[in-house]
């Protein structure tokens, strides 16, 4: 049972206690976790950590601390599962996460964390239900508080999805035209060795739905190829049994935006662009040039390529060019190469020399470098959808669908 | 409501609760479950079975966000009553996959521990998979075969089933209690040896909870696959846990924080069950945004899953990890590439060229030497190194060989000492090295001044090894060296250096002379004494920079202890193998018992109705007994003075076989109470068949009925509890013990009695002996003490004392035990009020516990007063709990055992229940009804009812005792209602009879 939930800013102030049950946790809890995180330097803490009176939680999202303590056991799994749905919740509440905009909206922070965990348990986390029951703040409620002085945010009815059978859809929906967008989010994790060998390569993909339809409809989604699926993950919506038995998605949607499922297709044979860094030094000095190209066009615009990478420590300065887009190198020694698209005619390259530390001859560290890019209208790991049926429906609805892949963890070794 | 942590309002907030869970409404009955673990935190013990009740309740429940919240309770209100999963394990188990995400990951757990502790480990599982094939026989519960299975599998290598057969224990055991062992009941030893394929296949349990989670290893929250693998790893046939791979392995690809979570999981499944994620080595790949815990983990995991088909790839990675720029990871790298030399001895000398191609390498870049990191790399590649070597020291001479020639590059001295060590050690391996050892050592000795500290260290522990195995014209070279060393050790800045130089140098002396004259082998003994001393005087200096030792402490996957590894407050192992069928006997209801005996044939839901058939028949056949009783009782009571109305009844009871009405109604006022009982009793006992002890046994009996209703003799029969007050350890030696008695105080209504033993168990005299209030003799002024202190003085109503005292006790000889009664005002009838001890000057602090059955006089009624008060205390005022009671069959089976005439079996429960009552509140016995259409032996329908009124406010308050269930030779199911007016003081009163009367005698 977690005890208490401490918002910290990025300068260690804490911005935000909840107490969760009637142990009370005190705030000096926050000091020493401060002080122990001063004290491991720069490298990053373990999530769990066991200080000398509680268990402690943590993570951290755009500079916002989120820690959790107990002192009993509990799934630690839990806790920090539940501390990502308070940031995932809190962000999309408050259209992104930083220290004014939670000072701003504590009344909502509070609101939120009230209705989604009780006596320490979690109670509603499902961003569907917690919208019903607390309005989101927009300008509109910033002025009517205001004027009228009434600050709650809390909705005096109980939604209605509480006590129905399928608790992340609410019953009494009405949408004048009936829409449903189908959306496939592949992203590519890829690792090329020195060698140039593509060591890993595999497909994490999330099937993204847009539903906005009314009633309680049943939704069958089947795809063409479902056996190229390495493993799959579900939203609570979809029933197992017909997965397992016919690889069928059979499922009640909830309202809006969500995340049907996600997907892994391992063991891809090649990736759709490569980067060839070289790396050549010589006493004191180094020089690196990369070249990136289009391997197997899959027949859409590849954009949005960046490069970026880390130089090593021992460089004390570097001087790049490129041909085709520009390079930044910001002082804690990070490149990024944004190239754009890739233009039809040459392969765009990033030369230059990097001035080594005095005394190294050669540069023994290399630098991984991290690709990022984008395909508009293809799902590289080839997953098909066949078709989408609707059920429980008073007129046909509008379905759309769509497919995107971008880059993952897509990293080349020097 | 429930929050408001409030010890007064909780009864009331209970009642609420109890209610809501019958609520129609799916979100009041989850909100009721919720309520529940904050109640349970409020720690009145009084109300904690109540709450287990509406737990069952909501367990029970058909919605799975109800259930959900009720397994949280459950986990945190009573993680141990397994008889509550019991009833509905069958269902639990199907609803699962529907029930919240969060409910899920404690449910599981709860499923898991229920289906351990009710059938034993899986047989196929991973946890006994291997430990049987290897071992045919399998001992039983013995710890000596035991040990010895667990050496036998030592020995048969495998270090995994031996490592797996650890992590069981210490699943079930706790590794605290590990070494410990106790017995280790594993379910297919139970049942038979040959019988390989029984548990997870063919026990439906098993199959249900393994089927029920499969489909959760696909749920987006990742706590839920995780304890849904933990199942799996647990329970599982060995050929199934694979399914349990590719989940944890996708769940690896959500936040840092889970990341690291998981990696802790699969390093203890992959250490014990390398072979499970061998193909899947890609996963742990390090990518460039791991942080280095996760790296350090992937890292381990890598090196011990493996295997000869992929160690080359997991090689070739390794080579492009150590040029990562974050040097502390690179040192983990060659760490790790050791580990695979010494998992897999073929790969040894691969990774040997490779190791040293780089220390080459790293040579070079830590010539200028001022990079820190860089040095650590050095020393851990000389470090893998070193521990492969050791394993086969011959096959790897040439590697010793390149080590040493290449001493004069390697400069950080953590390295240095390392090769000087295995200089050392090596001296006398194959036919080379022995050969260069000379030029080595006078290299040494020319470079000691320079050389820093930890080589300097090892120089001097190594060349005495070396001169030890000298031979001929060598041993005169090294003795000059060695020499020399010692005379520049003896001079040099550290003093540890010339401490242990000098004492070296002793040593050698000591040895020498008679080593000079005679040849070096004579004296072996001395000589392993030497290197005896040598080894653990410099032994330690390697330790700072050996590998951790293997973490060999396990606890449940996905626990909070595995990842802090040490087992945080509330973390339980998993229960005891089949302990639950003891308690099954005893507890769990026919249709448990009947699956317990593998007759699982009739469906979960089946039983469950056929239960609630039999329910419902008990209930109405209830009304009918309890109707016909009403009316029986009414008759006897209005003639009931006539004592020839009994006979008939008992005629007719001598006639039917099987029913009869008894009405012991011994008391219908308390002026023809002794002659009424007596006359009831002696027609009853008329039926009886032996006459002969009649007489001798009547008078036994009429004494013993009559001690209900006659205060006077309450203390042969009604035993009041007695309390401790003090403790003779705590009160130099004075033992006070006190006890509630039925006595209502002259001075105030107000005021409790209590009786108060003061025993001197000391061997000295306790003079003055006097008990106080604190809180008055703090707060109150001096005429309020005065007050206290002179007793004559008569206080009103209002400002009635706290604490009516006792005279002093001038002195108590030793042994002398005295009596006493107080009178004590309680505050609440739930808290304790605080007094002082003043005893010889000195002043202890005790506390007086308040029992709320003595905060009640005993309110004199007929039946129909009764029954007439009861009709007009209907519903809120009403409030029935149930409990077990077993105090008759003690009774029963003493009367068996003594042989003694048989008593009817009725009547030894009427008189064990109004015994029981008797002697824990102060009440009133209004009357004893019994069932008329019952059958000989079912107890069904017996009515005791009770009547008091509250001291305080001289409410009356109505208790009726009712059999529900149960046979006269076994634990009785009672139903207790309370009717009183004063809800909260009828609540407590009412949680107090249960407690007391579900107590085992």
């Amino acid at each position: 049972m977690l005890q208490c939930i401490f918002l910290l800013s990025d300068s260690g102030e804490v911005m935000l206690e909840k107490q969760l049950t009637g142990h009370r946790v005190d705030r000096s809890i926050c000091s020493w976790y401060w002080d122990h995180a001063i004290s491991q330097g720069d490298q990053q803490l373990a999530p769990v950590i066991a200080s000398p009176t509680h268990y402690l939680f943590q993570i951290v999202r755009e500079g916002i601390t989120f820690l959790a303590c107990t002192q009993v056991e509990m799934p630690p799994l839990m806790g920090i599962e539940f501390l990502c749905r308070v940031a995932d919740v809190l962000s999309d509440y408050l259209g992104g996460l930083n220290e004014d905009v939670v000072k701003d909206n504590f009344v909502i922070v509070y609101d939120l964390l009230d209705e989604m965990i009780d006596n320490g348990f979690p109670l509603t986390t499902e961003p569907n239900i917690l919208r019903e029951m607390i309005t989101p703040p927009n300008i509109v409620s910033k002025v009517l508080s205001v004027v009228t002085g009434n600050s709650s945010n809390v909705s005096d009815t109980l939604p209605g999805a509480t006590a129905s059978c399928v608790p992340w859809r609410t019953t009494d929906r009405k949408y004048t035209n009936n829409e449903v967008y189908v959306d496939l989010v592949e992203e590519m994790d890829a690792i090329i060795n020195r060698e140039g060998i593509l060591v890993k390569c595999e497909i994490y993909g999330e099937v993204q739905v847009n539903s906005q339809l009314s009633g309680l409809p049943d939704l069958t989604l089947s795809f063409v190829n479902p056996n190229i699926l390495d493993d799959v993950r579900f939203h609570p919506c979809v029933r197992f049994r017909p997965w397992e038995s016919h690889q069928i998605l059979s499922f009640v949607p909830p309202d809006g935006q969500f995340k049907l499922m996600s997907y892994r297709v391992k063991k891809l044979k090649a990736a759709p662009i490569y980067v060839k860094p070289q790396l050549t030094s010589d006493s004191g000095t180094c020089r690196l040039s990369v070249l990136v190209g289009v391997r197997n066009d899959p027949g859409k615009i590849i954009d949005s390529v960046t490069v970026k990478f880390q130089l090593p420590p021992c460089v004390l300065s570097a001087d790049l060019t490129s041909n085709c887009g520009t390079v930044n190198i910001l002082t804690n020694k990070s490149c990024t190469w944004s190239i754009g698209r890739i233009p039809k005619d040459k392969a765009p390259s990033m030369s230059g020399t990097l001035v080594l530390e005095a005394g190294l001859e050669h540069l023994h560290v290399l630098p991984t470098f991290q690709v990022a890019f984008r395909i508009m209208g293809i799902a590289l790991s080839g997953l098909q959808i066949d078709k989408l049926d609707l059920k429980n429906l008073p007129n046909r609805p509008y379905k759309g669908f769509r497919a995107l892949t971008r880059a993952g963890q897509f990293e080349v070794r020097s | 409501m429930a929050g408001i942590r409030l010890h007064v309002i909780a009864p009331l907030v209970l009642v609420a609760v109890g209610k809501c869970a019958r609520d129609p409404s799916v979100y009041v009955r989850k909100c009721a479950a919720s309520a529940l673990p904050k109640l349970y935190d409020l720690r009145i013990e009084d109300n904690n079975s109540s709450i287990e009740e509406v737990v069952g309740i909501l367990l029970n429940d058909n919605s799975p966000g109800v259930v959900g919240a009720a397994a949280a309770a459950f986990a945190s209100v009573c993680p141990d009553n397994f008889s509550l999963i019991g009833k509905s394990y069958r269902r639990l188990c199907e609803i699962l996959p529907d029930v919240e995400e969060w409910g899920q990951i404690v449910l599981i757990g709860i499923l898991l521990r229920y289906v351990i502790a009710k059938h034993g480990l899986a047989k196929e599982s991973v946890m006994s998979f291997l430990h049987h094939t290897e071992t045919p026989h399998v001992g039983e519960d013995d710890p000596t075969t035991n040990f010895m299975k667990e050496e036998t599998i030592g020995m048969m290598d495998t270090a995994n089933s031996e490592l797996t057969h650890m992590i069981c224990r210490s699943y079930i055991e706790g590794p605290d209690e590990y070494l410990s062992r106790s017995s280790y009941i594993n379910k297919g030893s139970n049942t038979l040896d040959s019988a390989r394929y029984t548990s997870s296949k063919s026990n439906d349990d098993v199959k249900l909870l393994l089927q029920g989670t499969s489909p959760l290893l696909w749920s987006y929250n990742s706590a839920v696959v995780i304890a849904a693998a933990g199942v799996h790893w647990i329970m599982a046939p060995v050929e199934n846990v694979k399914r349990i791979v590719k989940p944890l392995l996708f769940v690896l690809r959500s936040s840092h924080a889970t990341r690291y979570v998981v990696l802790y999981n699969i390093q203890v499944f992959a250490k014990a069950m390398p072979s499970l994620f061998a193909p899947y080595y890609e996963d742990f790949f390090i990518s460039s945004s791991d942080t280095y815990q996760i790296r350090s983990l992937k890292l381990d995991i890598l090196s011990s899953i493996a295997m000869d088909s992929s160690v080359s790839a997991i090689l070739r990675e390794f080579q492009d990890y150590i040029r990562d720029p974050d040097r502390r990871f690179a040192a983990d790298t060659v760490s790790a590439i050791g580990l695979c030399a010494q998992r897999l001895p073929a790969m040894a000398e691969t990774c040997l060229d490779g190791l040293l191609a780089l220390s080459r390498q790293e040579i070079f870049s830590s010539e200028f030497g001022s990079v820190d990191e860089e040095s650590r790399v050095l020393t851990q590649i000389i470090m893998s190194i070193k521990s492969i070597v050791k394993h086969n020291p011959l096959r790897h001479e040439k590697v010793i060989i390149q080590l040493f020639r290449k001493l004069d590059s390697i400069k950080v001295p953590a390295a240095r000492a390392m090769v000087i060590w295995m200089l050392g050690e090596y001296n006398t391996l194959g036919g080379i090295i022995p050969k260069m050892l000379t030029t080595i050592l006078k290299y040494l000795a020319w470079c000691f001044k320079s050389e820093a500290l930890e080589a300097k260290l090892q120089i001097l522990p190594a060349i005495v090894k070396v001169l030890y195995n000298a031979k001929g014209d060598d041993h005169l070279t090294v003795r000059k060296v060695v020499n020399y060393v010692f005379d520049l050790a003896e001079c040099d800045i550290s003093y540890d250096v010339r401490d242990r130089a000098r004492l070296l140098k002793k040593t050698l002396e000591y040895n020498s002379g008679p080593r000079i004259l005679e040849t070096e082998n004579s004296i072996p003994a001395e000589k392993d004494l030497q290197h005896a001393v040598l080894e653990h005087l410099f032994g330690g200096n390697l330790k700072p920079v050996s590998p951790e030792p293997p973490n060999s402490r396990f606890y449940l996957p996905g626990s909070l202890s595995q990842i802090v590894l040490h087992a945080a407050p509330g973390y339980e192992p998993l229960p005891k193998p089949c302990s639950l069928l003891q308690d099954d006997l005893d507890q769990i209801s026919n249709d448990i018992r009947g699956m317990d005996l593998n007759e699982m044939n009739d469906s979960n839901t089946s039983s469950g109705s056929l239960d609630e058939e039999t329910a419902s028949d008990y209930s109405s056949q209830n009304s009918i007994s309890g109707s016909s009783n009403n009316s029986d009782s009414y008759e006897n009571g209005s003639v009931s003075e006539d004592n020839g109305n009994n006979e008939p009844l008992i005629e007719i009871s001598e006639v039917g076989i099987a029913p009869r009405n008894e009405n012991v109604d011994p008391q219908s006022s308390l002026a023809v109470g002794e002659l009424m009982s007596k006359t009831a009793l002696e027609s009853w006992l008329d039926e009886h068949p032996g006459l002969a002890n009649k007489d001798q046994s009547d008078s036994n009996r009429v004494r013993r009925t009559s001690a209900r209703i006659s205060i006077g003799d309450i203390a042969s029969r009604v035993k009041p509890k007695v309390y401790t007050l003090l403790d003779p350890a705590n009160g130099n030696g004075l033992k006070v013990d006190y006890s509630f008695s039925s006595e209502v105080s002259s001075i105030s209504p107000l005021l409790v009695c209590v009786e108060v033993l003061f025993k001197n168990c000391s061997a000295e005299v306790v003079p003055e002996i006097t008990l106080v209030d604190e809180d008055s003799n703090s707060q109150r002024d001096s005429a309020d003490q005065l007050v206290v202190g002179s007793e004559s003085t008569v206080p009103s109503l209002s400002e009635v004392p706290h604490l009516v005292p006792l005279e002093e006790v001038t002195s108590l000889e030793p042994g002398q035990a005295i009596k006493r009664t107080i009178q004590v005002r309680f505050h609440h009838h739930l808290l304790p009020l605080k007094l002082a001890l003043l005893s010889n000057g000195k002043r202890i602090p005790v506390k007086l516990r308040p029992d709320i059955g003595y905060f009640v006089k005993p309110l004199h009624m007929s039946i129909e007063v009764f029954l007439d008060k009861e009709s007009h205390l209907p519903g809120m005022f009403e409030y029935i709990r149930r409990c077990n009671f077993c105090d008759h069959l003690v009774e029963l089976n003493k009367d068996k055992s003594q042989g003694a005439i048989e008593k009817d079996k009725f009547l030894v429960i009427c008189e064990s229940i109004a015994l029981k009552m008797l002697s824990n509140a102060n009440l009133f016995l209004v009357s004893t009804d019994m069932p008329v259409d019952s059958k000989l032996d079912d107890a069904k329908g017996l009515c005791l009812r009770f009547s008091c009124k509250i001291l305080s406010s001289s409410v009356p308050c109505l208790i009726s005792v009712t059999v529900e269930e149960g046979k006269c030779s076994e634990p009785l199911n009672l139903s207790v209602k309370v009717n009183c007016e004063e809800t909260v003081f009828g609540l407590n009163l009412l949680n107090r009879v249960v407690n007391f009367l579900a107590e085992a005698p």
